[in-house]
This record gives C-alpha cells, sequence and structure tokens, in this order.
C-alpha cells in the first residue's frame, strides 16, 4: 500500500516513533539473550497497524498451526524507520511485511534478506505466480520477497454522476479532456485530488501520464536516475498534465487523499484517480455505484502499462529458524490464507496466487483483475520504483506546478536538481 | 565576605556525613541518566560528523554534514522559519499571556471561568489542537465560514496549503494553546507581587500604564526568567503541532528545523545528516538560554 506510509504520517504516528525506536533500539543491542527462544517461536513483524488489516493477519496468523508465531504490529512511520535495524540485529524478525520494489531490492543487495528461490520454483508457494511478479520479487537472480496482494489504480467514478452529466467513459485523452470540460459546465470539478497532507497523490497522474507517453521502460529509468527531470521527454509529459490542472478541483490542495473522496461520492467531483485502497473510503451505499475507467491512451504506439503496487514479506537472512521462516512465508503465500486476508482486511486488493477463487469477489475486483491482465507492463508507485526521499522532490515539484504551472520549467530544473543530490548519496 | 565562603565549608561537613548507602542509591538514577540521557546525546554528536544510514558501521565524514546543511536550501528556509516562529511564537504568547494574567488577575465574579476557559487547550496535545484547526482552516471550514459571513470573501483562502500562510496559520494554532500556559505563569508571578506598592503608587497619582510598568513589571522578573525560558525551548523543539497540520508542506514552506530532522533521520534514514540538523537545533537553544541566563544573574547582581 503506498497509501498507508504517508496517509499516517498525517496522524502522528511518527511522534510514538521517536520514542519507540529509541527503545527498539536499545532493545536490538542487548538482545542475544532470547536466541534459544528464537527457534522455537517465529516473530512475524507487520506495518499493518490499521484496524480491519491488522485483524485480518492476526486471524490468519491464528491459523497457522506449524509454529507458535508471535506477531508484532508497530506502526509504518516507527517500521520504516527501524527496519534496517531488525535486519541487522543479532536476532532479527523472522518475516516481515513490506512491498515489492526498489527498497527490498536495496536490503537484498546488502545481504540482509533470506533468499526464497526455492518457493518459487517446483511446488514451493510461489510457484504458479505470474512471471511479471516472480520478475518483481528478484534481486540479483535471486527471489528475495513473497508477494501476497496487490491492487491496481485507475480513474474512479460514480456511474449514476456520469449518467447525469451525459458523460461517457473515455479513451482517448480528447475525449477524456472534452469529458472534464462538459462535467466543469455542470458546475463541477472534474477531477478530485487530496495533495493536502498527502501530496503524493499528485505522483498518480505524473507516473500514469509518463508510462502513457513515454512508456514503462523509460519510467523506470527515468526513476533510477538515467533521464532528467528537466529533459524534452518530461516536459512533454508537464504539458499534459498543465492541461488537466483547470479541471483539478481547487479544495484538494486543503485535503489528504481521504478528505478528496468526499466530494466525488456527493458527486460535487466528477473524476479521482487513485489506487483500489478507495473503496475503503466511500460508504457502503456508494460502493456499488463506483466503477473505475484505464487512465486514457495518449500515444497508442507506447504499450500500455498499469501502476500496481505490490504488497507481500520478506524474511531476515540472519534469521534463526530459515526454514520455519520459509514455511511460514509459503503458508501467508498459500491460496487460503490469502483469499483469508483480503477479505478479513476488507480491501479491494487482489490476491497473488492463480489458485484463489476470485469469482466471489465484487465485480470492481474482477474488473480491477480483467485491467491488469491487459496491460503490457506492470510499475509500483514512484516512491516504490524509487525512494521515500525521491518521492519527497516530486512531492515538491509536483505541488509547486499544481499552484503555479507556469513555472514548469524552473520547477523542473529544480526537481533535476534535488532529485541528483538525492540518487548521489 | 565571611558569609560567602562559610557555606561551602559547612556544604563539605555535610557531604561527609551522607550515609554511603544514599550514594549508592543516588548513583543508580545517575547511571540511568548518563545511559539514557548523555551517552545517546553524546552519540548523536558523533553521528553527525559521519554517513550513516543505520546499515552497518557509520562512516566519518568530517565536517561534510554541516558544509551540505548550509548549501541545502531547504535547511536554511527552515533555519529562517525557525526565527519567524521564535519570534512570532515567543512574542505572541508571551504578549497574550501577560495581558490575560493582568486582565484576569483582579478577583472578579466569574473570572475562574475565564481562567480555565483560556487554560483549557493546554490540556489538549499539540498533535489533537494540530487537528483541531486543521478542521478549522478547510476551505470549507469555520473561518472561511466566518469569513464569508462578514463580507471578507476576498481574504478566503486556502490557509494551511498556501505557502503564504501555512508557517503563521500553524504558528496561530501553537500560540491559541501555550497562550493560557503563559497566563498561568504570570498569574502565579502577579499573586506573588506586592498590592501595597501597586496601591501606594496609585496614590501617589501613577497611571495604570505607569503602575505596570515601573511597579509590576520589575517585580516579575523572576517569572520573566523561567518564561523566556521555556518559550524559547518550546518553541525550538515546535515539532508535532507542525507534523499534525502540514508535516512542513506546502513544498517546505512551513518545514522547521525539527520537522526537516525528522524527515531526514526516520524517513530517509539519512542519520548522520539529521544529527548534524540536531546539533545545530542544540547550539541554538544553548546560545539562547546561556546569554539570556548570563544576562538575568548580571542584573541581578547588580
Amino acid at each position: 500500500m503506498s497509501s498507508a506510509p504517508f496517509s499516517r504520517r498525517g496522524f502522528l504516528a511518527g511522534i510514538g516513533g521517536v520514542g519507540a525506536a529509541s527503545l527498539l533500539g536499545a532493545c536490538a543491542t542487548g538482545s542475544d539473550d532470547s536466541v534459544g527462544a528464537a527457534s522455537s517461536t517465529l516473530t512475524l513483524q507487520s506495518s499493518l497497524s490499521d484496524p480491519d488489516p491488522k485483524a485480518a493477519l492476526t486471524k490468519v496468523v491464528e491459523g497457522y498451526g506449524k509454529t507458535p508465531v508471535t506477531l508484532n504490529t508497530i506502526a509504518i512511520e516507527s517500521f520504516r524507520a527501524q527496519l534496517p535495524t531488525y535486519l541487522n540485529s543479532g536476532n532479527p524478525p523472522d518475516v516481515l511485511t513490506w512491498y515489492a520494489g526498489s527498497v527490498a531490492r536495496d536490503y537484498a543487495s546488502k545481504g540482509f534478506l533470506l533468499d526464497v528461490s526455492d518457493l518459487w520454483t517446483g511446488s514451493g508457494a510461489c510457484a504458479n505466480f505470474s512471471p511479471a511478479l516472480k520478475e518483481l520479487s528478484t534481486a540479483d537472480g535471486k527471489q528475495i520477497f513473497v508477494p501476497t496482494n496487490y491492487y491496481w489504480w485507475g480513474v474512479f467514478y460514480r456511474k449514476s454522476a456520469f449518467q447525469e452529466w451525459g458523460v461517457q467513459v473515455p479513451t482517448t485523452w480528447d475525449e477524456f479532456i472534452a469529458v472534464c470540460k462538459t462535467i466543469k459546465s455542470k458546475g463541477v470539478a472534474p477531477i478530485s485530488m487530496g495533495t493536502g497532507s498527502t501530496p503524493w497523490v499528485a505522483s498518480g497522474w505524473f507516473d500514469y501520464l509518463n508510462l502513457r507517453i513515454n512508456g514503462a521502460e523509460f519510467h523506470r529509468e527515468l526513476l533510477a536516475g538515467k533521464h532528467s527531470f528537466d529533459g524534452p521527454e518530461v516536459k512533454t509529459v508537464m504539458d499534459h498534465y498543465r492541461q488537466l490542472v483547470e479541471y483539478i478541483d481547487p479544495k484538494g490542495r486543503s485535503y489528504s487523499w481521504q478528505d478528496a473522496v468526499t466530494p466525488l461520492t456527493s458527486k460535487k467531483a466528477g473524476m479521482y484517480l487513485i489506487g483500489a485502497f478507495i473503496t475503503s473510503g466511500v460508504p457502503s451505499d456508494a460502493v456499488d455505484d463506483l466503477d473505475f475507467f484505464r487512465v486514457p491512451i495518449i500515444d497508442p504506439s507506447v504499450p500500455v502499462a498499469e501502476e500496481a503496487p505490490t504488497d507481500g514479506y520478506f524474511a531476515s537472512a540472519k534469521s534463526k529458524n530459515t526454514a520455519g521462516a520459509k514455511e511460514l512465508l509459503s503458508y501467508l503465500a498459500s491460496a487460503p490464507a490469502q483469499q483469508q486476508f483480503i477479505q478479513l482486511a476488507k480491501s479491494s486488493n487482489l490476491p497473488t496466487s492463480q489458485a484463489v477463487d476470485t469469482t466471489t469477489f465484487a465485480p470492481l475486483v474482477q474488473k480491477g483483475i480483467k485491467l491488469l491482465n491487459e496491460s503490457k507492463a506492470i510499475t509500483q508507485f514512484f516512491n516504490r520504483d524509487s525512494s521515500d526521499e525521491l518521492q519527497t522532490t516530486a512531492d515538491t515539484a509536483l505541488t509547486k506546478f499544481l499552484d503555479k504551472p507556469g513555472d514548469v520549467n524552473k520547477i523542473l530544473a529544480e526537481w533535476q536538481a534535488s532529485a541528483k543530490k538525492v540518487l548521489g548519496s | 565576605m565571611t558569609s560567602v565562603t562559610a557555606p561551602p565549608r559547612r556544604r563539605r561537613a555535610g557531604l561527609r556525613a551522607v550515609p554511603k548507602v544514599v550514594w549508592l542509591f543516588l548513583l543508580i538514577p545517575a547511571l540511568v541518566e548518563v545511559g539514557m540521557v548523555f551517552w545517546p546525546a553524546v552519540n548523536s554528536f558523533y553521528l553527525s560528523l559521519t554517513e550513516w544510514n543505520g546499515l552497518g558501521a557509520a562512516q566519518p565524514v568530517g565536517l561534510d554534514n554541516f558544509k551540505n546543511l548550509f548549501a541545502d536550501e531547504i535547511f536554511r528556509g527552515a533555519l529562517w522559519n525557525n526565527v519567524i516562529w521564535a519570534v512570532g511564537f515567543g512574542g505572541l504568547s508571551v504578549l497574550g499571556g501577560l495581558a490575560l494574567a493582568v486582565a484576569l488577575n483582579r478577583p472578579r465574579r466569574g473570572v475562574g471561568l475565564y481562567r480555565s476557559a483560556i487554560y483549557l487547550p493546554m490540556v489538549f496535545s499539540l498533535a489533537v489542537t494540530g487537528l483541531f484547526w486543521r478542521v478549522q482552516y478547510q476551505p470549507d471550514g469555520t473561518i472561511n465560514t466566518l469569513l464569508g459571513a462578514i463580507g471578507l470573501e476576498s481574504v478566503e483562502r486556502q490557509w494551511l496549503a498556501d505557502p503564504d500562510t501555512a508557517l503563521y496559520a500553524v504558528l496561530i494554532a501553537a500560540v491559541w494553546r501555550q497562550v493560557g500556559y503563559v497566563m498561568v505563569l504570570y498569574l502565579a508571578g502577579l499573586k506573588s507581587t506586592d498590592p501595597t506598592l501597586d496601591d501606594a503608587a496609585a496614590v501617589d497619582g501613577a497611571g495604570a500604564w505607569q503602575r505596570f510598568r515601573f511597579v509590576t513589571w520589575p517585580q516579575l522578573r523572576g517569572v520573566n526568567t523561567v518564561v523566556f525560558a521555556v518559550t524559547v525551548i518550546d518553541s525550538l523543539r515546535t515539532f508535532d503541532i507542525v507534523w499534525a497540520m502540514t508535516q512542513g508542506g506546502p513544498y517546505h514552506s512551513s518545514e522547521l528545523l525539527s520537522t526537516y530532522m525528522f524527515q531526514q533521520g526516520f524517513t530517509f534514514l539519512n542519520l548522520g545528516y539529521a544529527s548534524a540538523i540536531a546539533v545545530v537545533i542544540f547550539v541554538l537553544a544553548l546560545i539562547f538560554i546561556i546569554t539570556y541566563l548570563v544576562r538575568a544573574t548580571k542584573e541581578e547582581i547588580a
């Protein structure tokens, strides 16, 4: 969930984080006394502290009979800050929640993550996962990550509202702009976007426009620092972004992503490019009316790419019980555990295991599965494909751009300078 | 002179009389203090001279972190914001607190109610204060609605999303909470002033302002030291309310040293760089407090 780390920042988990961090730091240095206990009990360190996912994981872990498992839930802020300490300590947690992407690869390259390649071959728990997921979980030729669920991004809207306004789902950029124009003429903000306390939402459009115009390959390379943010390719992206600015609800600048869902559900805004986690913020009576469409195609010659942030688990290389950790990972990746978790967590996430029966899932979710199956390339999200530090350079640049679209060249030059500093270090 | 040299001698005699067990009991908290407070603090000084992301050993880089800091525009912006914050937060909460204390000093009907009402925000944590004010500052929130109701639509804006107003909007929320605290400190100070001096000055024909400036104010010197120290420390360590309301945004316009340090340290894991910011905060606090204390003691001796 690219949403979770950021949204919860607003709730000051951070403050607790500082305290917890120093305490945990103290523990980590003096933890060799529990070495004996580690082999009999497995520790699962979880950052899923929202009530529903937390309850779901607790239930799933209770269903694991082989080894007793201690589930530690820690707010994402402290979890992120302490992750190196966890992995580096003498007696680390055996299995940890995390997400696929560059951060996991970074830890893998330092040798902190357990090689779980055997789960991906033969009759391993991940053997039937898609090749795209396998590639995503691979670092230096080894698999180090076990993805268990993922979600899609799309332009969400209310079916009844589109009917009222007499607009059709657009498939091309020109159609999309025309829809925006029509909706605006009805006195409704065409696009909702909460970039106040969650400025990362602004990267959604940036990612997608870049994927549609320059393609997934270029996008990944850009985030890896191989291209310049003030180059001609990104300028084209920003030209398109600029066409959207007049249609974006200006009040969104004060909203969090959750706040910005309200105008959409009350039909004061038309559309919202956001992840499938939006369903958790929509009242139950409006969920059935909620639908989404693929971000319109701009250049038909560019292979269609979608964002599908993937969550899952990895294990610590220093685990005292690597066999036990792998068995726990296999259990968490198994179809029944995935299904149980997704349903109890009340999320619209998709299972990574193809053995999960998805026919009972909501029609919206089935449409999401279809969307991803039809796409040629999968990306994660800006922060997951790069780093949280590069994400803040994007936040600064894009929110500034939304305020002053005329300064785009200056903003992109600044973005490139700060990105270079982050990528250089 | 004898009175100056005598007490230490007496104290030394006292030291010898302390039983050994007491020393042992004192040693335990002292060790805890050194281990849990001073040692980590000294460590952060060391870390500020290194590059460390929490993995493996820290790489010593000399003064590079500090050089980078002063070339870092966000840091300089945060430093400047901290100056605005210290002056605004300190000035407004002291002026407001003092004015309220003077106004509510005399016993009157219902004065207790006013005092409690003004002190009430202090019982909320800064995080709650931040959330509360964030709602007021929403585009359709109370503040804009009020402005619209009295015909000031042109003043309405997105207070927290506008880089020109974000810092001040947070500042007002922080002062709203702090003013009650400062008021209580001054009320306590005013209670210890001598009312007969005030009466005497009034009999001599001194006006209200003259009585306050030349009779009451000099008697508040002790409280002033406390208020100054508390306010400077509070303003330098301000973090939670900014984090709750803007997280330093939009685009770093309300960034303070503390929020920038938190972001660098705990979000990006640039622990060396974050420690360097922490050292700057520490030095600033020290400079303020020491200069003030030195001046205050000098005045007292004179």
